[in-house]
Order: structure tokens, then sequence, then C-alpha cells
């Protein structure tokens, strides 16, 4: 597997079909449309170290209430885009007037993209079991374009490390990640998030993951 | 375009507050790390970058001679500056000065002329007709929080580096330009009945007051200035004002003087 | 000839220029990428006695609200000179000598950038010149190109810039002050390294044949301009790749 720092604008293959992410088609040429990592594979994908989240149906966002219209909150979910919730997305029936009660300006929410038309308007939802407003843990921000690497192949990486640090995790494609368990656990979990996020773009990473966790818990008994 | 604050972070700043900390693991009175730059523009007459944790403030001075005040005939002028750049933060808009930028400017201005870091007599050229007018500039790059200090450090040390360009007007040979003091600034925010001096950005999006002290090489306090929507109790300035003597005398030392 | 300054300036010698260069040669360039934490991306450039600070916010939500389009996002761009930046201080706020730039650099830029990717939001790119020594809209824009890199904006390709002049009858590249307060003409261009022009400006007098000789003169320079772009937004990425190095980038 070849990878390469590519910039816009560089060429990546003669071949067409082998576009992919983050490419573009140009004379029958395959072009990099962003300033990243560049992997060679069947497909060329180049992966971008920065950039803002596009929300997609389906996505788990954590997003914070910014303001509450008559049907619906309005969430910022750190991207160019709010998500709007409409009240009939709230699990519970709830008069129109008592939406500040439930989820007010301030209110953190686990949610689901339900879905974004053309004009980007975003629809989100939060009936779900696993989704609703967070009141207690802690969130932490990173970078949106980590949050494959946190979760790894096939959820590799944060199914590790749920069971490693004994924490409740839930993460949003949109960067921002919610961590519950104990303080200790919380706190190790965070800083092994932070570390995903400044070496997502290495390799030999999971194993460096495991080894800095085996070091903290056995630094800790 | 300033972003909600989520409750919990609120929450959890003030959860680490309550058990003495802060969310960058610096005690209550520690400045983040501080670094100057002298002479950095070569255009102006005196520059200093100044880094405080990852703010960034670019400070220019400029001088020429022009016309004094109509009420004071034979002493220089100082005019203060500052732009917030939309370049430095999501919420700094392109425009005139906002009442920030403008307290800002006010403020740094406050320092230089209280402290009599510069004496306005000798920038006389000629009694009624001619003196040199003194352009202080801040130009804000980067607003990770507490920018008015370092601007106010930024124009102290670009005063300190500072070269009255003479020669080009005509008006003999170019000299350093004779400071007198050093007023440095010092700011605390006040969060739920706890005190912070230097706070970062998060810090400073949900603190409602904010005080600021500057002092003088000598240990006097040449301006304060409260802002924000709280209030404050005397015992919490009195205390404000004994650690702000003693950090400026500590950044004084360290970066500013030799 | 076209009548010069009072101070008669004689703008070679020995076949070099005042500053010592050819006249096919380039100022040193120095180009810094990431440098501000608030910023999407920034990038720090210095050409010759240029020192000049671009910085990209976006896409994010327009505001006013009344400007945003449907089908893509809008690109904004302001050229801003410091008051210290100049020999004689500059009253701060935009004149009209910024308005045109800012317009002229937007549309460099915006050729490139895939902005149906991103409707109903605003990418701003904000330039800063904290010191100023002709040729600051080039340098501007060549910052920007990076800024924009550096904040993940996809583009179809980057842009640089360059421009060319006529001393003393002769066609060179990137002048320095004196060539361009008292030369006899100044061409501006920026293009993608396949050669499309995105911004050509032009004052002075040219003959149609030394207009073509300083395009393809000034487009060499964006070219190798362009290297040094690529260059730097490698060096950060490999910077970065070392496990457990954090670099900062500092603005000089």
């Amino acid at each position: 597997m070849d990878r390469k720092v590519v910039v816009p604008g560089d060429l990546l293959s003669e071949e067409a079909k082998r576009s992919g992410e983050g490419t573009y088609i140009r004379n029958g040429s395959v072009y990099s449309l962003l300033y990243g990592l560049a992997n060679f594979r069947d497909k060329i994908n180049v992966i971008p170290l920065a950039g803002k989240y596009v929300p997609g149906p389906g996505d788990n966002v954590i997003g914070v209430v910014k303001d509450i219209t008559f049907s619906n909150w309005i969430v910022d979910i750190n991207s160019p885009y709010d998500g709007l919730l409409h009240i009939s997305e709230f699990p519970k029936r709830i008069e129109s007037a008592d939406m500040s009660k439930y989820l007010h300006i301030g209110s953190s929410i686990m949610a689901r993209v339900k879905d974004v038309d053309p004009t980007m308007k975003v629809e989100l939802t939060l009936n779900d079991r696993k989704l609703g407003l967070i009141r207690v843990g802690r969130v932490v921000d990173i970078s949106h374009t980590r949050v494959p690497r946190l979760i790894g192949k096939g959820g590799s990486m944060i199914s590790m490390l749920k069971k490693e640090l004994n924490c409740s995790i839930f993460v949003g494609q949109n960067g921002r990640i919610w961590v519950h368990g104990g303080a200790k656990d919380t706190d190790l979990a965070l800083k092994t998030i932070t570390l995903i996020e400044k070496e997502a773009h290495t390799s030999g990473l999971t194993d460096r993951v495991v080894a800095y966790l085996k070091r903290e818990k056995g630094a800790r008994s | 375009m300033t972003n909600v604050i989520s409750e919990i972070k609120k929450d959890f700043i003030y959860n680490l507050l309550l058990k003495g900390e802060r969310i960058d693991g610096r005690s209550f009175d520690q400045y983040r790390e501080i670094s100057i730059e002298r002479d950095v523009i070569r255009k102006a007459e005196g520059s200093a970058l100044v880094k405080l944790g990852s703010s960034q403030v670019l400070v220019g001075v400029k001088m020429q001679p022009g016309e004094p005040f109509q009420d004071t005939p034979n002493r220089g002028v100082i005019i203060t500056n500052a732009e917030l750049v939309p370049l430095a933060s999501p919420s700094f808009e392109p425009g005139p000065p906002s009442e920030v930028g403008i307290e800002l400017a006010r403020v740094v201005d406050r320092g230089v002329r209280e402290s009599k870091a510069i004496d306005l007599g000798a920038l006389c050229i000629e009694p009624g007709k001619k003196v040199w007018i003194i352009f202080i500039d801040v130009h804000i790059l980067d607003d990770c929080g507490n920018i008015l200090d370092a601007a106010s450090l930024g124009a102290i040390a670009a005063l300190l580096s500072t070269k009255v360009p003479a020669s080009r007007f005509g008006l003999g040979e170019d000299y350093i330009l004779p400071v007198r003091d050093i007023p440095i600034a010092t700011t605390a925010i006040e969060f739920n009945d706890v005190l912070m001096f230097d706070p970062g950005v998060d810090e400073e999006a949900i603190a409602n007051t904010r005080l600021t002290i500057i002092t003088t090489a000598e240990g006097n306090i040449c301006g304060t200035q409260k802002s924000g929507t709280g209030m404050l109790r005397p015992e919490q300035v009195y205390r404000i004002i004994d650690i702000a003597c003693e950090k400026a005398k500590e950044i004084r030392e360290k970066f500013l003087e030799a | 000839m076209i009548a010069m300054d009072e101070t008669d300036i004689s703008f070679f010698k020995d076949g070099l220029r005042l500053d010592g260069r050819k006249a096919d040669e380039l100022r040193p360039v120095k180009i810094e990428v990431g440098v501000l934490a608030r910023a999407d991306g920034s990038c720090y450039i210095e050409m010759g006695g240029n020192k000049v600070i671009a910085a990209v916010y976006g896409p994010r939500e327009v505001h006013p609200r009344h400007l945003q389009e449907v089908t893509r996002a809008i690109v904004r761009y302001r050229y801003n000179m410091a008051s210290f930046s100049v020999e004689e201080r500059k009253r701060p706020g935009p004149d009209r000598r910024s308005y045109e730039l800012s317009k002229v650099s937007r549309e460099a830029l915006e050729p490139v950038i895939l902005t149906n990717f991103f409707p109903r939001s605003v990418i701003d790119v904000f330039v800063e010149v904290l010191q100023a020594d002709a040729g600051t809209r080039t340098a501007g824009i060549n910052a920007a190109a990076v800024a924009l890199a550096d904040a993940g904006i996809p583009m179809k390709s980057m842009i640089s810039s360059c421009a060319a002049g006529k001393v003393a009858d002769t066609i060179v590249l990137d002048p320095m002050k004196e060539e361009d307060n008292f030369g006899q003409a100044d061409l501006p261009i920026a293009m993608t390294p396949s050669g499309e022009i995105t911004l050509m400006q032009m004052d002075g007098g040219l003959t149609p044949d030394e207009f073509r000789q300083a395009v393809e003169l000034a487009m060499k320079g964006a070219r190798d301009i362009y290297e040094l772009q690529k260059q730097a937004l490698v060096k950060k990425y490999n910077q970065m790749a070392e496990p457990g190095k954090m670099e900062v980038h500092a603005c000089d």
C-alpha cells in the first residue's frame, strides 16, 4: 500500500477508474482535490488533515442547542450547517411551549442525522434509546477527519478502547466524542483520544495505543 | 459569529475551579509562556511580536513630525490604535473598530501615557508648530485569550526598540527614543467567585467580569479598567491588585529590563 | 524611455539589479504553514521584504444571511495593510486600492475552488500585509492559496502568483520597491501550475513583444513559487508525521 503527501492538483493516476475520495477526473486522469495523504489502493483516496464536517444521513453527532423556535431546536453540530431537531423527533410527546424545559440553550445532545436535503437542510433525530440529552460525562473535540481512525477498521479501535478503559463512549462523526466512566478512566480515555488524534495519520498506531494504555494503567496500580 | 458554550463545558470548568484547577493545568495566578521578539518590522520605527500562550499580537510604532494639539503646543502626541482584524478570530468582523477594539486601544494607551513612559515635552521640534507624533498600532494576529495584556506588552516592547527617524525629516541624526518607565498590564477574570489571571479563550468566554491593572516599574498603579457585566467586591479588587503587582514585576524583569 | 523620478536611479550595474539579482531572479521566499491557532488554515510568507500572513475561515455560516447562495459557497477575500507596514504610516481601514486588490485576488483563487461542495456557506480569506516591499498582492495570493490548502478546502489545483516588470528597457522578474516605483511597467499574474491564468494586471508601457516576454517571465516565476508552496505544505505534513512530536508554527 503506497502513501504520499499531496497538494490540490497533484496528478495521481492516468486511469480514471481509480478515482476515489478527495480526487477528481480531468481528461481521463485522476488529480487530488485536497492537501493530505493519498492512499494508493485499487481506488486512490486522499485523506485531508483539516476540513469542516459536512453532515450525512445516518451520522451520529453530538450537538449543542443554540436556539429554539416554535417547533425546532437549532443545534450547533460543529459544521457550516446547523442541525434542526424537530419537536416530533424528541422521544417524548411535548408541547411547543415546554421545549426549553427539556432542551435549553447550551444543552448537549447525542443525536443522529435523519436526513440532509440538497440545500443542506440537516434534520436530526433523538428517537433511539442510545440518543438523548447529555447529563454526565465529558465531551471532547477532535478534528472530524480523525474520527475514522478513532473508530478503526470495523470498529476495532473504539471497541478496544471501550473495553480497556471501562468507559461508555459515543463517537460523533462531527468530531465530538462523549466519554463517561470513573474519573481516572475518563481522564485516561481523553488522553488516549488526544493521542490518536495527533497521530491518526501515522502507521503502527494501534500497537502504540495498546502499549500506551498498558503503561498508563500499570503506572496507576 | 461566536458559538454557544455548552453547559457541560461550563460545568466542567467550574468543577475544576472548585478543586483549585484550571483547564490547562495552570495555577490561578500563572501566566502562559511569553515570548517577545523586537524589531520584526524593519519599516516601522519600532516593533514587537508578542506571543502569550497561543495568542499572538504584533505592535508597530511609527513616528513622523506633525502639528501639536492646540491645548498642548509644546508636547508630542501619542496616538494608539488597535486593529482586531478578522484573521485573528472567528468572532472579529471586518469594519470600523468595535467597542471592544476601541477599549483595548485606549487601555493600552492609558498604560503608556499615565506612566509617563514617554517624555512628551522632549518630543517638541518647533514650539507651537511641530512636534513628534508617535503612532502605536496594535495588530492582533491570533486571539487565544488575553490579547489586552499581550497588546500592552507589545506596545512597551515596541517603544523600547524605537528609533526616532530624525534623519528622514532633516532633523538631525536618528536616536533611540528615551523611555522612562515600563508599564505592564495584568488582567484577571472572575468566575463564580474564583479569580484567574491571564485567561485563555474558554475562560474568557464564561467569565462575566474582567479587571486589568497597569503598574509602573516602581510598583505604582497607573491605570485600571474593569469590564464585563459582573460585579467585584473590594476585597477581590485588592487581591487582584496584590497579585498584579507581583506578576507585572516578574514579567518586567524577565523580558523587558536590560 | 519613460521619464523617471528626480533621483535618476541606474537600475543595473554590471548586469545586476539594485539588490544584486539577475534580471530573471526571484527575491528570497520563505513560507510557513499553519501559523495561527484560531484560523482553519493559515500561511505566513516572506517575499523579499514583504511579510504577509493569510488566514482562511470556512466553509462557515454566512452572515448576513441574505448573501448566501443556495447552490454553492461564496468566497470572500479581504486584503488589508497594517498601518506600520509602509514607510509613511497608513491610516487603518480599507481604501480604494485594497478593495480592488481584494476583488482581483478573490477572482484569482475562485476559479479553482470547488464551491459547489458547500452550498449556503462562505469561505473567508483574510490577508494582512505586515510589511510591504513591492508585490504585496502576489505575496498575498501565494499565502492565501497555501492557507486554503491548509484549511482542507477542495481545489482543482494550487494558484501561484508573481510579477514581472520593465526597468531600463529590460524585462525583469519580481520587481523590488524602487523598480516598482520608478520602472517602466509592472505586470502581476496568477496561474495554476499548468499555466492557466487567473489574474493579470498591468500598468506602464510595453510593446506587444515585451508584453509576451513579461508574461512568460512572470509565469516562470509563478512556477518556481508553486514548487516552494508545495515544499512548505509537504514539509509541514512530514513534521507532523513524527509520532509524539507536536510542531507549533511561529509567525516570524
